[in-house]
């Protein structure tokens, strides 16, 4: 060991205490060593998953919605691309050829596009909804700050057909109303997952590998509507809608057989495209409303619907707008019921084919003088005659002659007090007298069809029971659903009652409503070549003084094997409001075109 | 085993000089030293270009601007050491007196006109350059207690002298302490391992330990935050009422170590800088260094200082004189405690405090006044004189 010169002595304490400094800093280092290790060899994966999840951001891809398809194979809702144009403020490099793209391609005003492009923002939306096209034309051009989003929007080609029974989705693509609700489960589909990596405040880390979870796509619903019959159906609507002014019209035709829906209308309808948009005809009918208003000054100018509705008086039109009257409003069936009443006294056996009555105009029940819709009465009638003149006395005989208890047996035993379980959300029930609060006035009323209300697919329902040899069939569109590539996932199944009424009585209904077509009341929808059966109906609504109306048709053909039912209802007919008079023909117009599609 | 080769490599050219130039003394440079510093300076920026370069891109829209800052503190930091490193130490002693006087004149003037920052002033502003005041204090006491402690080495065995000589210094502790405490600790500690190769006694340390050791104690209990730092250093995972993270400086730097693995994600991997880990580039950056090069690179770093901290031990042990060895003893006590305590508060092994990691966290005061520190070792290795005997 060599010595420097200065401090020879005093410098071996100096050292070992280095040393000792020295050898205290390593065992510490040492320590800190250890300790690392265990944090990255023992702990590496606790913390690593721990980072891992904090790092990971997931997005979902959103699948595609299920389509609806009718029973000829025609799309009625589907999907399309559409983007959504925005712009991120801090990339854009060239604002004015920005501006120039969006205002040339959007069709906005250069003044609304400048705004929003120099518009200090993290990012900007100058538009939703965009075309495809137009997005990817946004995109060739290749301008950086411009964001074109793709995302799917569900599209109903058609706008405004059968728009109450297909409905519609929201912007999560969820069904809000009619089957796309009912059938949003097998619609939906599941998104699929992009995991990416982002920094701390979640902007995402390019190429930094992302894990992908492809979505599936959601099942195609087959439905047994059919767009030619709905259509027909629509046209004939519309017409008896501008011909009469009425409120509304409603038309549903069925396959008696198995409850197949085949149309059902609510005229007026709405563009399924858009469907926070008021029609015209909610606006005229809001300002009719509000006209009705006797504080209302006489003298002002035609009504004018206001701009701004309250967003709580919106919703109320809206859901007028969109409500499926078929099967959420009920009404007074009136001389349609008559099918049900003649069905229950044919069951029961109080009455025959041959039986005779006589109508003096009227029938007095208790001290109640009920009138029959001929005041001058039918004179003497056999009961075929009766049902074929719909006249009032003869049914309230034969309500009398079933007796309530009996009568109530069989609107029990045809249905008619439970729902009919149609796959379409919001039914109605049916309103009915309590059975003990029923007396002989209550009796005679519901004999042909007054006094208690239920929903149109609730007398086509058990009307249908009574004419195809007692079987009572669930009404409804779905029938299938398959995947994309078109394989069959589930074939829907329904529910069906056997033993309604006896195959006697439901040959002798035939028989009946057919009379009724080809020389009673009916005689308005018959067409030449076509045995047609049918009963017609005129009731008023309630308050009776207001003297509204709903004039309705119920026919069936062919009548001895029933397999097409047509229900027409004209809500509100100005003029003539007799069923016979204004629905029957719209029910032959409807049959006249199907009845030879059908059979092709 | 490499103290041993570098004797037998000194011991060889001496022999060989001594046959040429029997009278003139053979001087001695400690290259190894100025290459492990070139070498950890030069990680250092790399790690800190890594680090800092989200945040860099962010903030300042420029990926390179901690390092540029950086790069400038450290060119002027080199010229610093080079021009230090070739002026005979003992220089210095005449001006111990005037750096002690005036590192206690700059730290209280940045308590009343220091920059803030996070509620606490350090940096005192220069025209466009911001200084701070505490990390010339180390240099400051280091020189001043060389000097002390030299000219009263006769007496440093008695425990009154050693109770005198911490006083002196308690009042740039004091002063130092009131912003900025992590440093006014380091600053005890290096007058605390400077003494303690100055004295022949060991009793008179454990005393003092002792005394630290119930100092400290108190201190914790009388401010709030310092108890909440001791909560959060036993349970870092615990959630406070809003249900997030107490500890989550030290829970993000523990899940960029734990991530790290054997390996490490691979240099620039790091995603924890990406703004998890709160101003990474400071005193955080040991646990990105862990997480892009592993436990591999964590311990080829602490290999790293290690070395250079034996380097250290050396030239302390063949200065020239005492004055020398203590000025090297205290730049080695100043790195030391420095890394030790900045691994330990990132791997959780003590409270969090906020203590840089010398040549690799980002800081030009720091970088500036470590190099001439180095600068001053570099000289005392000069000062060291080879004979034959």
């Amino acid at each position: 060991m060599k010595e420097s010169a200065a401090y020879t002595r005093s410098k071996t304490f100096n050292r070992r205490k280095i040393m000792i400094m020295f050898s205290v800093i390593f065992l510490l280092l040492m320590f800190l060593v250890g300790r690392l290790v265990y944090l990255m060899v023992f702990c590496s994966e606790y913390y690593g998953q721990k980072a891992q999840s904090l790092h990971e951001r997931e997005r979902d891809i959103k699948a595609a919605r299920g389509r609806i398809i009718d029973a000829t194979g025609t799309v009625l809702a589907t999907n399309r691309s559409v983007c959504t144009v925005s712009v991120v403020h801090s990339q854009i490099e060239e604002p004015e050829q920005v501006i120039a793209a969006l205002v040339a391609e959007l069709g906005l005003s250069e003044e609304e596009v400048r705004r929003r492009v120099e518009k200090v923002s993290s990012i900007e939306r100058i538009k939703t909804n965009v075309d495809k096209e137009t997005g990817d034309r946004i995109r060739a051009y290749g301008l950086a700050g411009i964001k074109v989003d793709e995302d799917y929007k569900r599209y109903y080609p058609y706008d405004t057909l059968a728009s109450k029974v297909l409905g519609f989705t929201g912007a999560d693509n969820q069904g809000i109303l009619g089957l796309e609700v009912k059938y949003d489960s097998y619609m939906q589909g599941t998104s699929g997952k992009i995991l990416t990596l982002t920094d701390a405040s979640g902007i995402e880390i390019e190429n930094a590998g992302e894990t992908r979870l492809e979505p599936v796509n959601g099942l195609d619903l087959y439905i047994s509507m059919d767009i030619n019959i709905q259509k027909y159906c629509e046209q004939a609507a519309e017409t008896a809608y501008t011909r009469k002014n009425a409120d509304s019209v409603s038309i549903i035709v069925m396959n008696p057989q198995n409850g197949e829906l085949m149309a059902m209308v609510n005229y007026p309808e709405f563009n399924l495209n858009e469907p926070f948009t008021l029609t015209d005809a909610v606006k005229e009918q809001y300002m009719r409303q509000n006209a009705a208003d006797p504080e209302a000054p006489a003298d002002a100018a035609a009504p004018v619907f206001p701009e701004e509705l309250s967003a709580e008086k919106k919703q109320e039109l809206l859901n007028q707008m969109w409500r499926n009257p078929c099967i959420s409003d009920t009404y007074e069936p009136g001389s349609t019921f008559k099918i049900i009443t003649a069905a229950a006294a044919l069951e029961e056996g109080v009455v025959k084919l041959e039986d005779q009555f006589y109508c003096p105009g009227y029938k007095m029940v208790e001290d109640r003088r009920i009138r029959c819709a001929r005041t001058s009465g039918h004179g003497a009638e056999t009961f075929v005659t009766g049902i074929m003149n719909s006249c009032n006395p003869v049914f309230i005989e034969l309500g009398e002659r079933i007796g309530t208890e009996n009568f109530f047996k069989y609107f029990k035993q045809f249905g008619l007090l439970s729902k009919t379980a149609i796959d379409l959300p919001g039914e109605a029930a049916t309103i009915m007298h309590r059975q003990e609060n029923v007396g002989p006035v209550e009796l005679a009323t519901i004999s042909f069809g007054q006094s208690f209300q239920i929903t149109p697919i609730q007398l086509v329902t058990t009307v249908s029971s009574l004419i195809n040899g007692g079987t009572r069939v669930t009404p409804h569109f779905g029938v299938e659903v398959r995947d994309a590539q078109g394989n069959v996932v589930e074939t829907f199944t329904y529910e069906t009652t056997e033993g309604i009424c006896s195959e006697e009585t439901s040959e002798t209904m035939q028989y009946l409503l057919e009379q009724v077509v080809s020389e009673g009341g009916g005689k308005n929808a018959k067409i030449e070549g076509y045995s047609i059966g049918g009963k017609t109906a005129t009731s008023q609504t309630l308050p009776r003084s207001e003297h509204r109306y709903i004039s309705s048709f119920l026919g069936f053909a062919p009548a001895d094997d029933p397999q097409v039912l047509v229900l027409v209802i004209i809500n509100n007919p100005e003029g003539i409001y007799y069923g016979g008079t204004i629905a029957a023909p719209v029910c032959k117009e409807i049959m006249e075109n199907i009845l030879p599609y059908l059979a092709k | 085993m490499a103290a041993g080769a570098a004797r037998a490599r000194t011991q060889g050219r001496q022999a060989q000089k001594a046959q040429t130039k029997k009278e003139k003394p053979v001087r001695y440079f400690d290259y190894s030293l100025l290459f492990l510093l070139i070498f950890l300076m030069g990680f250092g920026l790399i790690m800190l270009y890594s680090t800092s370069s989200y945040y860099g891109s962010k903030h300042y829209n420029d990926a390179a601007h901690y390092l540029k800052k950086q790069l400038f503190a450290t060119g002027l930091g080199i010229v610093a050491m080079i021009i230090i490193s070739r002026i005979p130490y003992r220089f210095w002693m005449s001006l111990s007196g005037l750096a002690y006087i005036s590192a206690l004149g700059l730290c209280t003037l940045v308590i009343f006109a220091g920059r803030e920052a996070k509620g606490q002033s350090r940096w005192l502003e220069i025209g466009p350059l911001s200084f701070q005041p505490s990390e010339f204090a180390k240099l400051a006491v280091i020189i001043f207690l060389a000097t002390i402690v030299y000219k009263t080495s006769k007496q440093v065995g008695d425990f009154k002298t050693l109770v005198k000589v911490v006083t002196i210094i308690l009042p740039v502790v004091g002063v130092v302490a009131y912003n900025n405490l992590s440093t006014a600790i380091i600053i005890l500690g290096i007058a605390i391992c400077m003494l303690f190769v100055a004295s022949p006694k060991y009793s008179h340390f454990l005393v003092m330990a002792l005394v630290v050791v119930v100092v400290g104690v108190v201190f914790i209990m009388l401010a709030g935050y310092r108890a909440e730092r001791i909560e959060i250093w036993l349970d870092p995972e615990g959630l406070d009422e809003n249900g997030h993270l107490k500890g989550y400086q030290t829970m993000q730097g523990l899940y960029a170590i734990g991530s790290g693995g054997l390996f490490g994600k691979g240099l620039g991997e790091s995603m924890q800088k990406l703004g998890f880990i709160p101003e990474a580039q400071n005193d955080m950056i040991f646990s990105v260094i862990c997480e892009e090069l592993g436990l591999f690179g964590a311990v080829c770093l602490i290999m790293l200082y290690l070395l250079i901290i034996w380097r250290f031990m050396i030239i302390a042990n063949n200065a020239a004189d005492l004055y020398g060895a203590l000025i090297v003893v205290g730049v080695m006590a100043h790195i030391s405690i420095q890394v030790v305590l900045n691994i330990a508060v990132v791997t959780n092994s003590i409270p969090n405090t906020g203590i840089s990691l010398p040549f690799i966290s980002y800081g030009g005061t720091s970088v500036l006044f470590l190099l001439s520190e180095m600068g001053l070792a570099l000289s005392v290795s000069r000062g060291i004189t080879l004979e034959v005997t």
